[in-house]
């Protein structure tokens, strides 16, 4: 499988647009500027890019609580993001979802979800109908560790191997379900493993390799598309900040959290790009400047942009 | 006599790769783990076994195969962990090896594939080490049932088999820039890319050199490109290079499970021990043992040497042989402690 130049010069872009939007994020949200929570997905990068860069526009994703990062990657407008991170009028949900509820149908983003593991029926859903409409489309549903013991997940895997749907479940396991360690709430270390049960191939992939987390994705899009069935992939990686902005992180290990840290996927890709001469120190400079005017630019339209009004209050809700 | 020590090393991240889904890898869940270590924990025992030394890991292999075991017989081994903090990562296999070979055990049981017993073989020293398989492209540890695994661990730690039972295997010495950097016990492979990426191999495009210690045609992986036109046991004392050609195929090989796949080939270059490849053109990956480990940026130099120094390897089938010769399974003493039991 050949990775070249272009491509390994987007994903890095991708990643960086994903880590920059969300430490705007933080400073924003300290600053008190953005209402309610917002879960960070920062260390994560490489997953949600190295596998949207297997997929198109009329391929689906199904995301988390924690998806920025799915959303950038899939080409979701960080105007628009961050407008809805504000609560503004012009963003994704109108300003009345805020960060768990972006999408855009248009990408094929069925949406940020706040339910712990309601993307994978979803994305089953999905699957379903790409067979049904006979397109070669695929449906990837993210999710982590922790909602793998939910019946979503094993529901949700069941019928997609049984009816061989297009589908890709992407495990991101930071070993943490909110503060609770992966050992305590479950008894097995690798989720692939659960694979097996459903008759589907499973693999476990380092989360903080893009290149690694691309050729599995590749593969098991390649899988799905050709209409052989769903797989399982597991991303071994690591949440660097807490489980929402604010938590400080106490229970887990400063070591640990040391050791992961210094596997950060974006100065890993960084120093690859370098070392194969794919690009010098000032091309990364001239994406980061790209990358922060971007960021810039969606800052300003938010701010620029109204609050809902009172008349906006009923409209484009499911209940009134 | 000493009292008898054998290590065991549980590799609970083997059999994960990507090779279940772009070829058809063998779906090795720890649970089975597990029950192999059990079967070899009982076996050492029945050997004589007085203490077994076990790596930790995260799914707690060696603990769950004791604690499976039924409680109405008494298992009277003594189970120690190596004390080391984990990692997750590949070092906590190399931890554990250096820990047991320091400490002088007779025999290291290894649970894992190539690439596992690849990284216990750097620091193993004179340990003698018995590989069982438990990866996916699998030459070096062989697929051997747990008891008779443990049965042959036992015989030899305790010294109760004859001096066939173990033999030096080969090694490839990976030399970058002036300093050894890595070694292969298997193959080493040199590719036209440039990531390391989700390691494993399964592809004939970008191969540019094939490097074997060993390679006969029932293995499994690149050593079987060899190993199907001019065979080379793991007890010859010399190995082999070849080139792949981007155009034409003039021969077929099983380089991955499910995996028979056409390449066209150089001629079979003998190597001498001692003798040395160059890795040439880089930028490179040079891929040990099936996953793809170094990395040759432009401008590095370096190349690949035969060595004699690889582990010392148990051969199984000897040293039961050799047990059955010193009368070992008709020891009276043995026979009563077991019959007791």
């Amino acid at each position: 499988m050949k990775v070249d130049s272009v491509l390994l010069l987007g994903m890095y872009e991708s990643m960086l647009r994903i880590r920059q939007f969300e430490n705007k994020a933080i400073e924003l949200f300290a600053a008190q500027k953005v209402p309610g929570f917002v879960h960070l997905y920062i260390g994560e990068e490489a997953i949600a890019v190295g596998v949207c860069a297997c997929l198109g526009d009329r391929d689906y994703i199904t995301s988390t609580h924690r998806g920025h990062g799915h959303l950038i990657a899939k080409g979701g407008r960080l105007d628009l993001m961050m407008a809805e991170l504000y609560g503004r009028a012009s963003g994704y949900c109108h300003g009345k979802g805020g960060s768990m509820h972006i999408a855009d149908a248009n990408l094929g983003i069925l949406g940020a979800n706040g339910i712990v593991g309601a993307g994978m029926p979803i994305a089953g859903g999905a699957a379903f109908a790409c067979r049904y409409r006979d397109t070669d489309a695929v449906a990837v549903a993210f999710f982590g560790d922790g909602a793998s013991n939910r019946g979503t997940f094993h529901e949700s895997l069941n019928l997609a191997s049984t009816f061989k749907l297009p589908a890709v479940f992407v495990c991101e396991n930071n070993l943490y379900g909110i503060s609770n360690r992966q050992s305590h709430h479950m008894n097995v270390t690798d989720v692939s493993d659960r694979a097996g049960a459903y008759g589907i191939p499973g693999v476990t992939v380092d989360g903080n390799d893009v290149v690694a987390v691309y050729e599995a994705a590749s593969e098991a899009v390649a899988r799905a598309r050709r209409g052989d069935g769903p797989t399982l992939l597991e991303y071994k990686t690591w949440r660097q900040r807490g489980h929402f902005e604010g938590d400080p992180g106490t229970y887990k290990d400063p070591a640990e959290q040391k050791a992961w840290i210094a596997r950060d996927p974006l100065p890993r890709l960084e120093k690859q790009l370098q070392d194969f001469g794919f690009a010098d120190a000032a091309a990364i400079r001239a994406l980061h400047d790209k990358v922060d005017a971007e960021i810039a630019a969606a800052v300003r339209f938010a701010e620029e942009s109204r609050l809902p009004g009172a008349g906006d209050l009923l409209s484009d809700v499911y209940a009134a | 006599m000493n009292e008898v020590a054998v290590g065991i090393i549980a590799n609970p991240a083997s059999g994960r790769d990507i090779r279940r889904l772009v070829a058809h890898g063998t779906v090795f869940d720890n649970q089975e783990k597990v029950s192999i270590v059990r079967r070899i924990l009982l076996a050492c025992e029945a050997a004589g076994v007085a203490r077994i030394v076990y790596m930790p890991d995260y799914y707690r292999i060696v603990e769950m195969a004791r604690e499976g075991m039924r409680s109405d017989v008494a298992f009277g081994v003594r189970l120690e962990p190596v004390p080391q903090v984990l990692t997750g990562l590949p070092q906590d296999t190399e931890t554990a090896a250096r820990w047991m070979a320091d400490k002088g055990l007779g025999c290291i049981v290894t649970l894992g594939g190539d690439g596992t017993n690849r990284l216990i073989a750097k620091v193993c020293g004179d340990t003698p080490i018995l590989p069982v398989s438990t990866g996916t492209n699998n030459v070096f540890p062989e697929m051997v049932e747990g008891t008779i695994a443990g049965l042959a661990a036992g015989v030899v730690a305790r010294g109760e088999t004859l001096d066939d039972a173990l033999y030096r295997s080969k090694c490839l010495t990976i030399v970058k820039n002036g300093r050894t950097v890595d070694q292969a016990l298997v193959d080493a492979v040199v590719l036209d890319c440039h990531f390391i990426g989700a390691k494993a191999l399964w592809e004939t495009t970008g191969l540019r050199r094939v490097v074997v210690t060993r390679g006969e045609p029932h293995n499994i992986g690149f050593a079987s490109i060899v190993g199907c036109l001019s065979p080379i046991t793991p007890h010859e004392p010399r190995g082999a290079w070849i080139d792949l050609l981007p155009d034409g195929t003039n021969l077929c090989a099983p380089i991955a499970p499910g995996l028979v796949l056409p390449v066209g080939v150089s001629d079979v270059h003998s190597l001498a021990l001692g003798e040395a490849v160059a890795i040439e053109a880089p930028p490179c990956i040079v891929a040990l043992d099936g996953e793809r480990e170094v990395e040759f940026a432009r401008g590095d130099v370096g190349f690949i040497r035969l060595e004699a120094s690889g582990p010392w390897v148990v051969d199984v089938r000897r040293a039961l042989a050799g047990a059955v010769r010193r009368g070992f399974f008709c020891d009276p003493v043995r026979l009563r402690r077991l019959a007791a039991a």
